[in-house]
């Protein structure tokens, strides 16, 4: 993992966690905080990011994505001391029927592949993220905190981006056979010109109680 | 650019105090005058401009609606769920096929035999006789393989790949079989899991697709309409610039320099024939302006030589006849034999008085002359011919010079005082022959056309006039002889401009002096203008 792409992904955590959320938070966030080897490491509980009724969406065969994105923050507000993001694809496998999982984050940004055998492993994975690493602990601020986890189901990730300017680009290219067609001007300028999308409505805000220092990491 | 003709090339200095932007222009406030946009120019391009994007506004509009037209056929939520749920169908159909394969396996567990000797034999005819069975293998509860048989038969052409069933035996040990499944039905997953995941892609960024083709199409009309508003601006400025560089010109007449000229261009179009006819107006203006200036001037000198030679003549004829009755009673005096010396200083007297009065008498004749030009009164000539003739019949000028005629039109009709041209044909003619003195001179007549004025020049061998006198040579009483009055030239300019032309002093190529006399054409008696 470079510093480079760990400080891109950072970046884009705080981002995402600066952004619009869709839902108030209801409960505290569950959250438990340790250090170790001086790298503040957490594990959450966002069950409620993900209905029962979304394991149909989650196994429909296509690919999936879960984006989740931790801070800690001042308790009285201010800019994040730690940031963290992984984003989970998600391919229910309709030959093996089996969930492959593959999580990247900045300890592994290729990717770490998982297989889970049904929905409920699934669900079970998704809802307890287990030693994120949030960075070091010495960054953590003096005084009380909190951890704001956002979850986001299906975000319109850069690949999908890319595909989409590339597709619109050159729409022929992957109706011909060998690709190739022709590019048009108009079609690679609204390659060039089309944005990001809001983040939808399928995101969840999760925020926790405030901690002390001393409980996460005693002097 | 305007340009000024002769006398006025040069800007008038800046007035003491002035401010900077009077001074004459630098480069740079050239170039920014170039740059600078007029509000013709700006009006020609807002008219292209508009004239190029009103149609593509419409087409914008219609663009918007073609999108979004587009995005609902291709992003028809039926097709995408459809396209979707494809995965799912092809699920259940790996299930049946499972489904299948596990029920053909456990069909051929049924028959296994109880002696694993023959296991093989059985296996190697389950495995020919089970469709897409391409191997089985009979394994004791350990694992110890107790029989297996494989399909050496080539498969139907196409990918294939294994699809395992594992049957556990009622007695202990495993049967597991490999079938054959269609590779085609993973490609065929897959392609459509790609297809079913662009269109999701599409249907969650169809809005911005949208905005996308609609901000891409917008640019481009605003792309064309710059290029548009430039093409228009560089059209226009061929045009304006010429008018207004017309406007600039009037100006500058208006303010009273005529020496002012625009440039034409080598167009042919109604502004470069506004252009030529503004130089040709102002060249008519300057010319008459003047005339009339020297007509003015040379009649304020009319008058000063009228005045002169009244003055001079009404003491002259007193003098001359008190002087002839003192020379009769001088010869009748006996004082004229008693002094032989006073006789002689008064016979010496009388002739420097005789000498003087001639010389008054012949200067009052001249400036009589001068002071009664008579009026012209031009009647149609050739001039040619009148050249020939005048050559023909001047014995004391054919008698002092080599005289040379070149006509190199055939036909330059004139309005001719004949008498009063003559006399400009002879003073210039009388001039050249001085110019040549003591050689023989040699005068050249040339006699040709414009488009609308002949062109008369008399050229001579001699040393020429210096450029600084050309300005004052036709001025009265202006001579670089030693001897004459002056007022030949002055003459010959006034006659020549009472034709309505013009005469200009110059220098031969060659060497010598040259005078070309410009007269207007006449205009032909049938109505036609000269050619």
């Amino acid at each position: 993992m470079t510093r480079a792409r760990t400080s891109t992904l950072a970046a884009l955590a705080a981002l995402a966690l600066a952004g619009p959320a869709a839902a108030a938070p209801a409960a505290p966030l569950t959250v438990a905080l340790g250090v170790k080897e001086g790298r503040v490491l957490a594990s959450v509980h966002v069950d409620r990011a993900f209905a029962p009724a979304g394991e149909r969406e989650l196994g429909n065969g296509l690919t999936n994505v879960v984006a989740l994105y931790l801070s800690v923050m001042p308790a009285e507000g201010g800019p994040a001391a730690l940031v963290y993001g992984r984003v989970i694809d998600i391919l229910f496998d309709v030959w093996e029927e089996v969930y492959v999982v593959t999580v990247k984050d900045p300890r592994a940004p290729q990717g770490v592949r998982l297989v889970l055998k049904d929905a409920a492993a699934l669900r079970a994975f998704l809802s307890d993220q287990r030693d994120l690493d949030l960075g070091p602990a010495a960054l953590l601020p003096e005084g009380a905190f909190v951890v704001e986890a956002r979850v986001e189901l299906n975000p319109v990730s850069k690949e999908q981006l890319r595909r989409t300017r590339e597709f619109i680009a050159n729409p022929s290219a992957g109706t011909r056979a060998g690709g190739g067609g022709s590019r048009s001007v108009l079609g690679a300028m609204a390659s060039f010109l089309l944005r990001d999308p809001d983040p939808g409505s399928d995101v969840h805000l999760f925020r926790s109680r405030a901690f002390a220092r001393a409980e996460v990491a005693p002097p | 650019m305007t340009r000024s003709g002769e006398g006025a090339a040069k800007p008038p200095p800046s007035a003491p105090g002035a401010p900077p932007g009077d001074a004459a222009p630098g480069p740079l406030r050239r170039a920014a005058g170039r740059l600078r946009v007029s509000r013709f120019e700006v009006t020609i391009a807002v008219a292209l401009v508009v004239a190029a994007t009103a149609p593509l506004g419409v087409a914008v509009w219609q663009a918007g609606r073609l999108t979004e037209h587009a995005l609902a056929f291709g992003l028809d939520p039926r097709v995408v769920d459809r396209l979707e749920s494809i995965p799912a169908l092809y699920l259940e159909i790996f299930r049946s096929r499972k489904q299948l394969y596990a029920e053909q396996a456990r069909e051929v567990a049924r028959g296994l035999p109880r002696d694993p000797a023959r296991g093989t034999k059985y296996l190697g005819a389950a495995v020919a006789d089970t469709p897409r069975l391409r191997r089985a293998v009979w394994l004791a509860p350990g694992g110890d393989v107790l029989a297996e048989a494989e399909d050496t038969a080539p498969l139907p052409e196409g990918e294939w790949r294994d699809a395992p069933a594992r049957v556990e035996l009622p007695g202990g040990g495993t049967l597991e079989c490999t079938f054959a499944i269609e590779a085609r039905f993973f490609a065929e997953l897959d392609e459509a899991r790609a297809v079913a995941e662009r269109s999701r892609d599409f249907e969650r960024l169809g809005g911005e697709i949208r905005s996308g083709l609609i901000r891409s199409f917008g640019s481009m009309v605003i792309l064309a309409a710059l290029v548009a508003a430039m093409i228009g601006l560089l059209i226009a400025r061929g045009t304006t610039r010429r008018v207004s560089q017309l406007v600039a010109a009037t100006r500058r007449l208006a303010a009273g320099d005529l020496a002012v000229q625009v440039d034409p261009g080598r167009s042919g179009d109604e502004v470069a024939g506004l252009a030529r006819a503004f130089n040709a107006m102002v060249r008519e203006v300057r010319e008459s302006r003047d005339r009339i200036v020297y007509l003015e001037k040379i009649s304020g000198w009319q008058e000063v030589a009228r005045r002169l030679a009244h003055e001079i003549k009404n003491p002259l004829t007193p003098m001359k006849l008190a002087f002839q009755q003192l020379e009769v009673r001088w010869a009748r005096s006996p004082a004229k034999d008693a002094d032989p010396a006073l006789g002689k200083a008064v016979k010496e007297a009388a002739e420097i008085l005789r000498d003087e009065i001639g010389t008054l008498q012949r200067l009052v004749e001249e400036f009589s002359s001068f002071a009664k030009l008579p009026e012209v009164k031009p009647e149609p000539a050739e001039l040619g011919d009148f050249v020939e003739e005048f050559v023909r019949t001047s014995p004391q000028i054919s008698e002092r010079a080599e005289v040379e005629i070149v006509r190199a039109a055939p036909s330059c009709p004139v309005a001719l005082d004949r008498a009063l041209f003559r006399r400009v044909l002879a003073n210039l003619c009388a001039n050249a022959v001085e110019a040549a003195l003591p050689a023989r001179a040699r005068v050249r007549l040339g006699v040709a056309r414009t488009r609308d004025r002949a062109v008369l020049t008399v050229a001579d061998e001699g040393p020429g006039i210096e450029p600084a006198v050309r300005e004052r040579i036709f001025d009265p009483y202006f001579t670089t002889k030693g001897t004459g009055t002056g007022l030949g030239l002055a003459i010959v300019k006034k006659l020549v401009l009472q034709h309505g032309g013009e005469i200009q002093a110059g220098e031969r190529p060659g060497g010598g002096a040259s005078f070309s006399v410009v007269l207007p054409l006449r205009a032909d008696p049938s109505g036609a203008a000269p050619d």
